[in-house]
């Protein structure tokens, strides 16, 4: 188990400084997107699909090269780091997919272990071999996320909930100071989503990893949301609080879900599928 | 209005229908094209140029010790009328319809019309008979002559079975000469051996003289005595230098049969000579009485010993080329693989080298590569490998390499985002997606290869083929039959084991 991590007031463990991102192709993903997430933050990116979120994200990790601008974590520039650094860097950042990119024909066990590679000897790895250490880590972390009796099982014979706590327990392997949530409960129901978004609230809490996450159900957002960041067009275009969630007004909802969306409720949105 | 009047006057033909006509008549095709057909005018053309040359072809292949066409035609017309006519009229037939069906084209507006071409390819389809020599009735009446290697290929099991077979033999000395000569030892008869005597034992050969005559030899009257009794016995002749040979008396071997007490006599003419009249010193010529007797259990024959030896090569070459095959095939798949290789030019430009190559040493037959391969290496099984390996290269290269692009992309993704490097990602996140496909594309292959090697010894690539060929072209059926009863057994065990072993994979 990781020691919590103890969390300075006001440190900035992410700031983001005009980011751009324009595609081959021409599409402009994101357009001079500056913002700055604290420490122990659970910052929801909300937006329509194609706002730029995934981009966002996938930026943060350098999954995807950003055009222009900079990003600074945990006080390093890591805009252009390469190689190893870059390595070192992501092993830092857990991410969860909406789809949750498992190896499906992979055990469970060796899913969260593949969790640690950025860490292990890369020689012994490539037999699948890993340590004690590292197999007791992967135990204590399925058991953290309450699937301890999959180990054994293939992937893909998990039900999409256990499938996701699977991502789950893999990021944790990183000692992630942040973990990256790519609209982990699109493919799932809503009690699924309340507990995959519990587990990361429960990480948030009481081991102060930042989260950042995109999500589409604004009482989701409601819920678990330290602050929110509405991106529209791949520009920002409304920032709060969660409290601030319940007091949007139609203008503000519309100008981040399109003029043909409508609210329903104080809760889901319908602008899309 | 506007749009549609360009659109009459876009497609308003060259000439009126009937100079279309007219000129369709002198060159077939030319009438469309003025019409504004120029698709159906070009295949038109195309294709009464390419009868015309076939059928001239045809001609003069019936007809190549004649001179001047017209003489070739009349005598391919006399050995084949019914395709000479047939293509005659049909090519007329076809020159007038397309002169008509530009008539009605230019008249009416009219889509479709496959018929004329349907009559095209029936006229191609009559070449096309022509040029393969198809001939039925020889086919059929000369099926009988299918029968001797066939029944011989279908049960071929006499001759995989032999027994071990025990003589009882004795010979007399005859010398060549008039008489005056001193004669050659009379054999000595033993109590409880056989025993054969000639009178006299001096004589001569039979041969021909100037004139091409038979001059009969000295006719030796044989006594054999303590043989089996009634039981076939063969007279073999050794002459002076130590040729056996079976002598015919009316054409057929001599054979004689044993009375109740194992004894016979027989007036034997002397054989030809074929040793040449002016050969010195004394030739002493040997007449022996051989029983041959079959004994003891049923054991294996040459051919079924030699074609289990090998089937077991085949099944090995088979194997080792698909070890090798896998093991070179992996590192090029990934090189193959755009999903892998489009990160940067120069890694497309190897992605394209490799498939270019993949494609083109997959397009050559193994039996090719076996042809270059005992250029390479020498005749026998290493040849049939390595060309078997180097066909398995490219095609399960290409195989793996699809694989690969099939794969999720997710898992790649996230364990990027781990921090894992290339190689762990490739390990942790490709490998495990391939292994299906990858078994089942392997056993897929091990399955073509033992099939191939099976042939590969037809050009000296080592494995059955090899007896087999040479069986063939000593005409020895039997024994070729008991090579493909082999092969086809083994090819169909493999089949069932391949396909139970891909069914646990997938």
């Amino acid at each position: 188990m990781s020691p919590s991590r103890f969390i300075l007031k006001g440190f900035k463990m992410l700031e983001v400084k005009h980011l751009t991102k324009v595609y081959d192709d021409g599409t402009v993903a994101l357009d001079d997107v500056s913002f700055t997430v604290e420490d122990g933050e659970f910052l929801v990116i909300i937006g329509l699909s194609g706002s730029g979120k995934s981009t966002l994200l996938r930026c943060t990790n350098r999954l995807i090269d950003p055009t222009a601008g900079q990003m600074i974590l945990d006080g390093n520039d890591i805009t252009t780091i390469k190689g190893s650094k870059l390595r070192l860097m992501r092993r830092q950042i857990g991410m969860i997919f909406q789809q949750f990119n498992l190896v499906k024909r992979s055990s469970v066990t060796m899913n969260v272990l593949s969790g640690r590679l950025g860490y292990v000897n890369p020689g012994s790895s490539l037999l699948y071999r890993f340590s004690q250490e590292d197999r007791d880590k992967a135990t204590a972390a399925l058991e953290m996320v309450g699937i301890e009796d999959q180990a054994k099982k293939r992937a893909d014979e998990l039900s999409g909930g256990q499938q996701q706590r699977v991502g789950i327990a893999r990021a944790l392997m990183q000692d992630p100071k942040m973990i990256l949530a790519d609209e982990p409960v699109a493919s799932l129901d809503p009690v699924l989503a309340h507990t995959i978004l519990g587990y990361l609230e429960k990480l948030n809490k009481e081991r102060k990893i930042t989260i950042i996450c995109s999500l589409h159900y604004l009482d989701l957002v409601q819920r678990y949301a330290t602050r929110v960041i509405g991106l529209r067009d791949g520009k920002i275009v409304w920032t709060g609080t969660q409290h601030d969630i319940r007091k949007m007004t139609d203008a503000e909802f519309k100008d981040i879900y399109g003029e043909d969306a409508e609210r329903i409720n104080a809760g889901a949105l319908t602008g899309e599928v | 209005m506007a749009s549609r009047k360009i659109e009459e006057v876009e497609k308003k033909p060259f000439l009126p229908g009937p100079v279309a006509t007219v000129i369709s008549l002198l060159i077939p095709g030319l009438g469309h094209i003025l019409i504004r057909q120029l698709n159906r005018g070009l295949l038109l053309f195309a294709s009464v140029i390419t009868i015309i040359g076939l059928g001239i072809w045809r001609v003069q292949i019936l007809a190549h010790r004649e001179i001047g066409f017209f003489n070739q035609y009349l005598k391919a017309f006399d050995r084949k009328w019914f395709f000479i006519a047939f293509i005659t009229i049909a090519l007329v037939v076809l020159w007038l319809w397309i002169a008509m069906d530009v008539y009605r084209r230019a008249k009416i507006k009219k889509k479709g019309g496959f018929s004329i071409f349907a009559f095209i390819l029936l006229m191609f389809f009559a070449i096309g008979w022509q040029i393969s020599e198809i001939n039925i009735p020889k086919a059929i009446k000369e099926l009988p002559d299918a029968w001797p290697p066939l029944s011989r290929i279908l049960w071929p099991w006499e001759a995989a079975v032999t027994r071990e077979t025990e003589e009882l033999t004795a010979g007399a000395e005859i010398l060549i000469g008039t008489g005056d000569e001193v004669p050659p030892p009379v054999p000595v008869e033993v109590a409880g051996e056989p025993y054969l005597s000639s009178t006299p034992n001096i004589g001569q050969l039979s041969f021909l003289d100037e004139n091409n005559d038979i001059v009969q030899g000295t006719v030796i009257h044989l006594v054999g005595r303590g043989y089996e009794p009634n039981t076939r016995t063969q007279l073999w002749w050794s002459d002076s230098i130590g040729n056996e040979f079976r002598p015919r008396q009316a054409g057929a071997y001599v054979t004689v049969v044993t009375d109740e007490n194992g004894a016979f006599e027989f007036d034997l003419i002397m054989p030809y000579r074929l040793i040449p009249p002016s050969a010195r010193g004394r030739q002493i010529h040997k007449v022996q009485a051989k029983q041959i007797t079959e004994v003891g259990p049923l054991i294996a024959a040459d051919p079924l010993k030699l074609t289990i030896e090998l089937i077991i090569e085949t099944i090995f070459m088979g194997m080792m080329a698909t070890f090798f095959g896998i093991i070179l095939a992996i590192p090029v798949s990934f090189l193959a693989a755009r999903n892998i290789m489009k990160g940067s030019w120069l890694t497309m430009a190897i992605y394209f080298v490799t498939r270019t190559i993949l494609n083109i040493v997959r397009a050559i037959e193994p039996l090719i590569w076996a042809l270059i391969a005992v250029v390479w290496v020498g005749l026998g099984p290493f040849a049939g490998i390595v060309a078997l390996t180097v066909h398995s290269i490219a095609a399960l290269g290409k195989l793996y390499s699809e694989a690969i692009e099939s794969i999720d992309h997710g898992p790649i993704e996230a364990l990027q985002a781990t921090g894992a490097n290339p190689l762990q990602t490739i390990m942790f996140a490709v490998v495990p997606q391939m292994i299906p496909s990858f078994v089942s594309f392997s056993i897929y292959r091990w399955d073509i290869n033992v099939r191939m090697s099976t042939v590969i010894g037809l050009v000296g690539g080592g494995g059955i083929g090899f007896l087999l060929v040479q069986y063939i072209r000593l005409l020895d059926y039997k024994a070729a039959g008991i090579a493909v009863w082999f092969i086809a057994l083994t090819v169909s065990i493999l089949d069932y084991v391949s396909a139970e072993i891909r069914n646990k994979f997938i």
